[in-house]
């Protein structure tokens, strides 16, 4: 259970330093949000203190004080004079908290957007195997609520500590010029209070999360019924399921009781603390009144001060948790950040300008998913030792089973991923010493099922590239016979693209992805053209015939499960289990009576009879 | 906003008692503490100022304001007993009520309401209603009592400034509502960015083999910056609302502050000075009284924002409730109202006639008509979609057909007793649900003793071990470390698509079922291990009817009688030996399927160029 992490990882200098780190860009910000909290707190708690004053002075003077002399029409004006300031005070107070929980959300927010763009634009740069690895769920919550996490340790965390201690502190200061006695008597009760606090805390802490792990069983109980509802029924366990989850239920009801219990306590505790020290304010404070050594307006005032130790107090003894929480997400954030980018480009990588002449070559290839470093078992070898060579504008089709390799060797081209042993070659370079960028910039991809990014059908298929003309896209759409389907759609090529395209046809996709594959005008070609269920004829045929029209005059490298596509290549590759075990043109492929032979009974005389 | 709690009226006054129990209480403890302490205070200022205060005055004043807190606290304690105990009963019995409704509804309906809706409804829903129930009339009652009897005693105290106080108070009450109605919206707002941003890393992560193929990092760090950016400025906007929202409650309080001290002074002190008598110029109002007052009045502060808190809570929760509801009020298709009681046991004999499904307007089955004597075998093959798994569930009552009817030993299945019906029959479903609960319990699943409740649940392990043989199961369970013990699902292991198939078919057979359906239950199991599960079967379903949906030729043709479907119509129908002979449909998969084990026979890859 994710939550639970929160709760046990603890405090670790390191990393609040390195969250610490996010806030240098924005010292000035900070030291602003400190004095506005200063200043905060400071006019905040001046109010019962300039009502002791109204009071001592202009309301009720001590005898044979020399307020006590003045007319009332002088004690009048002094009444009005310290409303002014309460006022005054008042208006300054709306400002500066204000100003605090501004600065402070600003602060917040922009560490949060520069922690999300670095691990975003990390994530960008490293290599293919992380996805593999880590299923995008994983990848969202790190950008999402642990990123949070951080901004709440920011803004609840580090600025509750400093704001709530000055709010103590200021609170302490003026109870100590109002009156010594009574300020030591009445800041007796700040220890107390803390620990009642802190063991409630500590409590609330403990129910909350049994309220998460019997709130998470009972989900699953749920979830699984419904889910298997059907199952449920036809095995009559109805009555049975029901019991089975009323007793997960009450469990549950018990959890939530059990934190009901210790808020009973809890508010009452306060209430009874509170109030406490009222009494012993009152007590102390009214007997030193009755000896004249204390004001009534200083009196008054302290059983205003009694009160106010309890917010503060409550966030300061909530803060450490705050912090705490923090740790696991920063600690899963950081380690994003700390990932080795694999695949990267050498200090002296190859840029290419102009393009590819478009020579592939594999030499003795022996490549497997694990991680280039790492012991490979003789079963992982997903190619063993491959030896391929495409002549420049030279098409190949790449068939045989599910697991044979096909994928692999069209990934690697585009240097997705490193091999282990042996080399990749394109116009005679190893793949690992040409600039990234620039050798996928010029080897285009091709996935049957295009993917759409939201934004319109144009910038879907210009993809990145500002620079290419309407016209060209255009004219790249009617050679693969789409452009009019999308000059069909409501806005043309600037329709929306809705839901990924969950709307398009199989066919209108595959078109568009040609489309796109077109605009990009690479120099290498790599087809995953996958079988296609549901499709009529008169969209097949367009295919086929539009992806003529993308392999014309370039490398191409097609896994194809089309008859038609395997019979237009120049060569066909047969694969079996990592290795080439039959390469040539389809009818000598067939007169040979091998593999392919097989494969071509069971996969595509169906359609050779159908016509397509 | 009444009619929005239909139905919850219901769960709520069954804990009546307890309700009013928890009112009394809120009534007594805003009553104590609002007429306890602050009397007490101002007695003892009042005298100070009078200059009659003794020490022992003081001493019990102070005594007596300990007193009232401790009886105040004490009925705060049981107040929250009463009131949020019994909201969180209300949130336990809505959701057995609805569990329980649940296992009433049938397939349909589950179709209709997908898992992730209900349980959204199960949740977040009903904890809103909770909340609405609980901190809503908990809080929610309290606070207006507050603040009505804190208003009460400032007219009481002073008609003057208790008037003034109550002319200003609704009007920033009112003012902070709109306030809160404000950054409610902007709130959202900020909401929709954050899933917008959400859904572009999504996009970004499932895409990245594109993202990487055309070279596009930067435009995607780009836009996702930009996003961000949109994020940090709605909440902002969110801030500039949310900020001034405590520090307006301040300034608005103070001003009222400014307002009663001046008028209140005015009155003290030129009642003081016309008169000149130090005790008798505070007839009206008197320093004690004053301060009093401003203890009032400070306890506002808080209501003035509670009360568009609160509408927000009551709106959400009538709202929230109106979704559970929907389900409460949901009706089964499937019912037993034309049941014959008399029907006590199936026997095996099946019969459809020109049963027709159709759902949303497609017609999934078109005039089946098939008869399946008992203890024979029918295969039933056909491309995806063709209806297959239709049969098998008409079979269990899962549906109902649109027309037609299904005929069980001769009677319509309408009329058998769902109980008994289910009971004859062991159902393996093409994708088994398994529970997360031990492997035993998983194949006791549905034995006599697992669906009642008053024996005890301990399965039948005997049973369960010859279910586990039958379905090729034991060799695995052998390999598990706690054996029948084993626990499935999140909790435990995970099982493999194969052994998952199995164990499902060791759940049907430990019922042994009068009709045994396997719905292309084995797809994950290798062609050997399922011809020694289905001679397995054999022996122990001796004279059992068995449906058999499936792929495999090499399963199918030892069926009585093989059935092909196509679009809902049956194609072809015979014996494998007939329907090879006709060569249709059947004849081409069986030609296929030899290819293709022809294709898996091991031969050493050996590269030939040609």
């Amino acid at each position: 259970m994710r939550e639970e992490d929160a709760f046990t990882k603890q405090f670790d200098w390191q990393l609040t330093k390195r969250i610490f780190g996010y806030l240098r860009p924005y010292t000035w910000i900070a030291l602003g949000a400190l004095l506005l909290a200063f200043l905060n707190s400071a006019t905040n708690r001046l109010y019962p203190f300039l009502q002791a004053q109204v009071i001592d002075q202009y309301l009720i003077p001590k005898a044979g004080s020399s307020f006590a002399a003045l007319a009332v029409d002088e004690r009048w004006n002094g009444v009005v004079t310290i409303g002014i300031i309460i006022a005054v005070v008042a208006l300054l107070e709306f400002v500066v908290r204000f100003g605090f929980n501004y600065v402070l959300s600003w602060m917040g927010q922009s560490v949060l957007f520069d922690i999300r763009a670095d691990i975003f634009s990390k994530l960008q740069r490293l290599p293919l195997a992380y996805f593999d690895r880590n299923p995008v769920g994983r990848l969202i919550t790190r950008v999402t609520s642990d990123v949070d996490a951080i901004n709440s340790f920011i803004t609840d965390g580090l600025m509750t500590l400093v704001q709530s201690t000055f709010v103590v502190l200021a609170t302490a200061v003026l109870m100590f010029q109002l009156n010594t006695k009574l300020a030591l008597v009445a800041l007796a009760v700040v220890p107390i209070l803390f620990l009642a606090l802190r063991f409630f805390q500590t409590q609330f802490r403990k129910s909350y999360r049994e309220i998460r792990i019997k709130q998470a069983i009972v989900n699953t109980a749920l979830n699984e019924n419904i889910t298997g509802m059907g199952t449920v029924q036809i095995f009559n366990r109805e009555v049975r399921q029901r019991r089975d989850f009323d007793t997960l239920n009450s469990e549950f009801l018990a959890a939530y009781l059990k934190s009901v219990k210790w808020y009973s306590y809890f508010f009452p505790t306060v209430g009874i603390i509170g109030n406490g020290a009222l009494a012993i304010v009152i007590w102390v404070g009214g007997g030193d009144a009755v000896r004249n050594v204390v004001s009534i307006g200083v009196l008054y005032a302290f059983t205003r001060y009694v009160f106010d130790f309890f917010r503060p107090l409550e966030d300061l003894s909530n803060v450490l948790n705050t912090l705490q929480a923090a740790m696991a997400s920063a600690e899963r954030i950081f380690g994003i950040l700390d990932e080795p980018e694999v695949i990267t480009d050498a200090a002296n990588a190859k840029k290419i300008v102009g393009g590819f002449k478009g020579e592939v070559q594999f030499k003795d290839v022996w490549f497997s998913y694990k991680p280039v470093g790492e012991e490979v078992l003789e079963t992982d070898w997903v190619l063993r030792g491959i030896n391929l060579h495409v002549k420049p504008g030279q098409s190949v089709a790449l068939v045989g089973a599910t697991g044979a390799g096909k994928t692999s060797i069209i990934s690697l081209v585009s240097r997705f991923y490193d091999i282990q042993k042996g080399s990749i070659l394109v116009d005679g370079t190893d793949v690992r010493q040409i600039v990234q960028r620039d050798l996928r910039k010029h080897v285009g991809v091709v996935l049957q099922d295009v993917y759409l990014f939201s934004g319109t059908i144009e910038s879907n298929l210009r993809m990145n590239d500002e620079s290419i003309p309407l016209e060209k896209i255009i004219q790249a759409c009617k050679y693969v016979g789409v452009h009019e389907f999308i000059s069909s759609l409501p806005n043309g090529y600037k329709t929306e693209v809705k839901e990924r395209g969950a709307t398009l046809s199989t066919g209108q996709k595959q078109l568009l992805a040609f489309a796109r594959a077109l605009i990009a005008n690479p120099d290498i070609l790599l087809v995953l053209d996958e079988a296609t269920a549901n499709i009529d004829t008169e969209s097949e045929l367009q295919i086929q015939d539009a992806l003529a029209k993308v392999m014309h005059g370039r490398t191409s490298i097609i896994i194809a499960h089309r008859l038609s596509t395997i019979k237009n290549c120049d060569r066909i590759i047969v694969m079996r289990k990592g290795k080439i075990v039959e390469e040539g043109s389809h009818d000598e492929l067939l007169q040979h009576g091998g593999y392919y032979a097989t494969l071509y009974n069971l996969q595509y005389a169906d359609q050779e009879l159908a016509g397509v | 906003m009444l009619k929005g709690f239909r139905g919850l009226g219901f769960f709520f006054l069954k804990y009546r008692v307890q309700w009013s129990l928890g009112m009394t209480c809120v009534f007594f403890s805003v009553a104590i503490s609002l007429l306890g302490p602050p009397f007490f205070v101002r007695f003892v200022i009042d005298e100070l100022y009078a200059g009659r205060a003794t020490l022992e005055t003081v001493g019990w004043n102070a005594f007596y304001i300990m007193l009232a807190t401790l009886l105040a606290n004490a009925v705060v304690f049981a107040q929250r007993q009463f009131n949020v105990v019994s909201s969180f009963k209300v949130a336990y019995d809505v959701r057995k009520a609805i569990f329980e409704q649940l296992t009433n509804l049938d397939q349909t309906y589950f179709h209709q309401n997908k898992t992730g809706d209900l349980m959204s409804r199960l949740t977040s829903d009903l904890n809103m209603v909770r909340e609405m129930l609980g901190f809503g009339i908990n809080a929610g009652s309290q606070t207006l009592l507050r603040m009505i009897m804190s208003i009460g005693l400032m007219i009481w105290l002073s008609p003057t400034l208790g008037l003034i106080v109550l002319a200003v108070f609704p009007i920033i009450a009112g003012l902070l509502a709109i306030m809160v109605r404000i950054i409610a919206k902007r709130y959202v707002a900020v909401q929709e960015q954050s899933s917008a941003i959400s859904a572009k890393a999504q996009e970004n992560f499932s895409g990245i083999r594109v993202v990487k193929g055309y070279a596009i990092e930067d435009r995607e760090i780009a836009e996702y910056k930009d996003m961000n950016a949109e994020y940090k400025k709605r909440s902002m906007a969110l801030a500039i609302s949310e900020a001034p929202e405590w520090a307006a409650v301040g300034i608005a309080m103070n001003t009222v502050f400014v307002i009663v001290l001046l008028v209140g002074a005015r009155e003290l002190l030129f009642q003081g000075a016309t008169t000149g008598n130090a005790n008798a110029n505070f007839a009206g109002l008197t320093p004690g009284k004053f301060v009093q007052f401003f203890t009032y009045l400070f306890e506002l502060s808080w209501p003035m924002l509670a009360v568009g808190w609160m509408t927000n809570i009551f709106q959400r929760g009538s709202s929230s409730w109106s979704r559970l509801q929907e389900i409460l009020d949901a009706k089964s298709v499937i019912t037993d109202s034309r049941v014959d009681p008399s029907i006590k046991a199936v026997d095996g004999l099946i019969e459809f006639k020109d049963v027709t499904v159709k759902a949303d307007g497609r017609t999934l089955l078109a005039n089946v008509n098939l008869k399946i004597p008992k203890g024979t075998t029918v295969g039933i093959t056909g491309r995806t979609g063709s209806g297959k798994t239709l049969l098998g569930q008409l079979i269990g009552r899962l549906i109902d057909p649109s027309s037609g009817v299904i005929l069980i030993d001769g009677q319509d299945a309408r009329t058998v007793p769902i109980q008994v019906l289910r009971s004859a029959i062991g159902l393996v479903p093409q994708e088994p649900f398994l529970f997360s609960d031990k492997l035993s319990e998983n194949i006791a699943f549905g034995l006599p003793n697992s669906t009642q409740i008053t024996e005890p649940n301990i399965p039948d392990l005997e049973r369960v071990q010859m279910a586990a043989r039958v379905a090729g199961l034991s060799k695995d369970v052998a390999d598990f470390k706690e054996q029948f013990e084993t626990v499935l699902g999140e909790r435990g292991i995970t099982l493999s698509g194969g052994q998952r198939q199995r164990t499902a078919i060791a759940r049907a057979i430990a019922r042994d079922p009068a009709i045994l359906i396997l719905d292309d239950s084995m797809s994950a199991v290798d062609t050997e291990t399922e011809a020694r599960i289905l001679s397995e079967l054999k022996k122990v379903l001796e004279d059992r009817t068995v449906i058999l949906i499936g792929h495999r030729v090499s399963t199918l043709r030892f069926a009585d009688n093989i059935v092909v479907l196509e679009n809902g119509r049956v194609l072809e129908q015979g014996t494998h030996d007939q329907l090879i002979h006709q060569g249709g449909y059947y004849a081409e998969m069986e030609r296929k399927q030899s290819l293709q084990t022809e294709l898996e026979v091991e031969i050493e890859p050996v590269a030939t160029r040609v």
